[in-house]
């Protein structure tokens, strides 16, 4: 289980950890749009100085952000090999078919691994500075706004909540169900891919059945105590804009006048 | 046939080499000998539940070896020789309804033989053998599992585990949210099996009067280490001991300690279970008197 780094929150006190959440939720999601921003290696070593600089002001093991990468890995080689074979352009070496090596291709595949890097280290740096029921709190906040359109955003952060409290727990069920189906002679990821799901089903039906009946307790313990929805409540976590957030975006900001810049070198 | 279980120098690491890595069983040897009944006490985080998962390779030990009847298990056990051991051991794991999932009671309680290699046929005359060994109604069979009432499905998944006809039975804390009479029921239950089907059962439990009642072998586990195994008798018989552990005397040998301090008489045993301490006292009566000093 320790490899799902998604929401694997490592608990610190350094600059970017203390970061208003919503500032982190923006700042990640800016920094994926001007990735594409950058076309030429002088923008993407100036995204990598900034990626690499957060990580340093987040005080966070760089074995983390490798390992992040880790399972993606696969999906990133493929990608990358798409654009080194299929663009053309520039000083054709090599050719066979469909498939061409050219100068471009392999600028290209470059760069799209360089992206795919930066968004993860990104992303990652998120996940692992910020606790999932801070991201929560602060998708809530940012979408507010949407609440004049009748979208019912604090439902929507409700479940957000609710699912993100309950995969921990969802897994220790899991890892029960699982060893006693093993002890009434279930064989877990072995045999043919039809006995594989057949052996899926005394896994999943309980599970579903607890989840039904967790839920059904969790709404009686809501309402026991007094929840009518999110109109007018009040937060336990209160989440104030501070002068690190509005350098934080800033800095970022400048790094969008610079990339533009670099674009039309 | 009956097994043994003899544990030698078994430890035992959750996530061995990260910074998660934590030590669950240390240097652990000890033996559950064939036939008896041997209760597993500890608090919570002592070693219990990953103690259970080794008796029938669920877990493999970090070193050490597990001898359970014939079949060795070492770090080395291939998942496939598990599979004829975990014919041999039926474990009730905690809230063992928690496991059921088919669309009939009968066909959940034959779901384990089939596994193992029995026809349906044959799996469903064991199921219909041992729904009435647990005490189930035959009208409940064809029903769905989720219908039945909370201990009606505790009943169920015990007969699942029993139709695997095993020769070990494990058992954790398998009367856990039932009423005292419920309790009482499932325990009886468990004693009148076990001497019908010549079983070794490994009890876990809180319930110190269950130990006293029951158990003719009892394990002392405390942070992932072996404290003390022996008779129930050798392990109550030092009030001291017990307290320094955090471990409670059956209800009976309370009553036995709080006699002797009001009245000065020294029983020859602490009386451990209410019957023995009834004729202890009854022939106490019957002698003449309370002794002073």
């Amino acid at each position: 289980m320790g490899k799902v780094l998604l929401g694997r929150y490592v608990p610190g006190d350094s600059i970017v950890h203390r970061m208003d959440p919503r500032a982190k939720l923006i700042l990640s999601f800016f920094f994926i749009v001007i990735i594409f921003l950058a076309n030429n290696w002088q923008s993407y070593a100036l995204l990598f100085a900034l990626t690499i600089g957060s990580i340093l002001a987040a005080k966070v093991n760089f074995a983390f952000f490798i390992k992040g990468v880790r399972p993606l890995i696969w999906l990133i080689l493929f990608t990358v090999l798409l654009q080194i074979f299929f663009s053309s352009g520039g000083t054709v070496f090599w050719r066979w078919g469909p498939f061409n090596l050219s100068y471009y291709g392999l600028i290209n595949g470059a760069y799209v691994f360089c992206r795919f890097v930066l968004i993860i280290f990104m992303s990652t740096l998120l996940t692992l500075t910020t606790a999932p029921l801070e991201i929560a709190d602060a998708l809530e906040k940012l979408m507010m706004p949407l609440k004049k359109i009748k979208v019912p955003v604090y439902e929507i952060s409700l479940m957000l909540s609710i699912a993100l409290r309950f995969v921990p727990t969802l897994m220790d069920e899991t890892a029960k169900i699982m060893n006693a189906q093993r002890s009434r002679g279930v064989n877990f990821g072995e045999g043919s891919i039809m006995q594989q799901i057949k052996a899926v089903v005394p896994l999943l039906v309980p599970l579903f059945v607890s989840s039904f009946n967790r839920a059904e307790d969790l709404a009686t313990a809501m309402e026991a105590r007094g929840y009518r929805g999110g109109e007018g409540r009040t937060k336990y976590r209160v989440h104030y804009w501070q002068t690190g957030d509005t350098v934080g975006c800033a800095v970022f900001v400048a790094v969008l006048i610079i990339l533009l810049f670099l674009r039309h070198w | 046939m009956a097994m043994a279980i003899i544990f030698k120098a078994v430890n035992y690491m959750y996530q061995p080499n990260t910074p998660f890595e934590q030590q669950a069983l240390e240097n652990i040897s000890v033996e559950i000998p064939t036939g008896s009944y041997t209760a597993l006490i500890g608090h919570t985080g002592s070693g219990k539940s990953t103690f259970l998962q080794h008796l029938n390779g669920l877990l493999r030990p970090t070193s050490g070896v597990i001898q359970v009847g014939k079949q060795a298990i070492t770090p080395e056990t291939k998942n496939k020789q598990l599979g004829e051991l975990r014919k041999h051991v039926g474990i009730v794991f905690q809230f063992p309804e928690a496991q059921l999932f088919e669309e009939t009671v009968i066909k959940d309680i034959a779901f384990a033989p089939k596994n193992f290699g029995k026809s349906e046929e044959e799996a469903e005359t064991i199921a219909r053998r041992m729904a009435q060994q647990v005490g189930l109604d035959d009208e409940l069979l064809s029903k769905s599992p989720f219908e039945l009432s909370g201990g009606q499905m505790r009943r169920v998944a015990i007969a699942g585990i029993l139709a695997m006809e095993p020769e070990i039975l494990v058992l954790d804390e398998p009367t856990a949210g039932l009423d005292p009479q419920g309790r009482l029921e499932m325990m009886e239950m468990f004693k009148r099996l076990k001497e019908e089907q010549n079983l070794t059962v490994v009890l876990v439990t809180h319930q110190m009067d269950d130990v006293a009642k029951y158990a003719d072998n009892v394990i002392v586990l405390e942070k992932g280490k072996l404290i003390a195994s022996g008779t129930p008798s050798e392990i109550f018989a030092q009030p001291n001991w017990l307290v320094e552990h955090h471990l409670a005397l059956p209800k009976a040998g309370e009553f036995a300690l709080e006699f002797e301090k009001k009245t000065g008489y020294k029983f020859s045993t602490l009386p451990l279970t209410e019957v023995s301490l009834a004729q202890q006292i009854a022939s106490l009566l019957h002698g003449g008197g309370v002794h002073h000093g």
